[in-house]
């Protein structure tokens, strides 16, 4: 579960995950940029876009909306392109807190099996296909260990 | 052992020294195994065997250019390594970080205009 308060009104920050050119502005790890090729925001719509990596890396995604509620929660299924089966779904809910809003994210995996399997290699409480080339920091590591060792 | 292979391949596969040279030089962009090969002083046969690998494990893509063949990272095999090192809430909090800043020049958007 990932929490997170942030200072401005739940209606505003709701509105940030309904239109493009909000998406655009924050969606992503620092330095990534997105590209959309379709954008429906309704249940059973679509975001198709890809991530560009600050190295050139393309990394195709696909969202589906499976539940809105404005301004208070949002459910949406994140593959990596249409009907993924590895895609696994996730539950956004807007939270006022006096003049901010609490933002929860819980992850759910799309088969116990997918879930299992990432709990008992990778120890992850939560996990999925998202992206970022977290390769440097990871290398870095192994090099670095694999220098000592 | 509800397991791809190809996971477990990627690890093995980044588990030589070079091959994890190799993914930091392509970090930069795309590069031909000639570079690439003498960059790290290999060999060229020795470049592309190695690429071939990391390539089979989808962290490579290549694309013939003209008569050169270039070489760049591949997000697939990218994503497996960046779950594993907990990519998922890294993602997450960055982009919420981003969001933050994002929703103050909202407010200040919204009180200009209001």
């Amino acid at each position: 579960m990932i929490s997170r308060v942030i200072d401005a009104p739940r209606e505003l920050v709701f509105e940030a995950f309904t239109q493009v050119r909000h998406l655009s502005r924050w969606w992503g790890p620092e330095g990534f940029t997105t590209t959309t090729l379709g954008f429906e925001f309704r249940v059973g719509g679509e975001w198709d876009f890809v991530m560009h990596g600050p190295d050139g890396t393309d990394y195709p995604e696909w969202i589906t909306w499976t539940e809105l509620i404005p301004p208070e929660r949002i459910k949406f299924l994140h593959g990596e392109y249409r009907d993924d089966p590895d895609a696994f779904e996730s539950v956004l809910t807007f939270e006022s807190v006096g003049a901010a809003t609490r933002i929860e994210m819980r992850t759910v995996f799309a088969t116990k099996e997918l879930r299992d399997e990432a709990v008992e290699k990778y120890h992850a409480v939560e996990g999925g296909q998202q992206t970022l080339s977290n390769l440097a920091v990871y290398v870095t590591a192994l090099v670095r260990n694999g220098a000592e060792g | 052992m509800a397991r791809a292979a190809t996971t477990s391949d990627v690890f093995n596969a980044i588990a030589e020294p070079q091959r994890r040279e190799l993914l930091v030089l392509l970090r930069a962009g795309e590069q031909p195994v000639t570079e690439l090969a003498q960059e790290l002083g290999m060999t060229q046969p020795g470049a592309s065997k190695h690429l071939r690998v990391l390539r089979e494990v989808g962290l490579v893509r290549d694309r013939k250019a003209g008569k050169r063949r270039l070489y760049c990272l591949d997000a697939r095999g990218l994503r497996t390594i960046h779950e594993w090192t907990g990519g998922f809430e890294q993602f997450w909090n960055e982009s919420l970080d981003r969001l933050d800043a994002y929703a103050q020049e909202l407010k200040q958007e919204s009180k200009r205009s209001g």
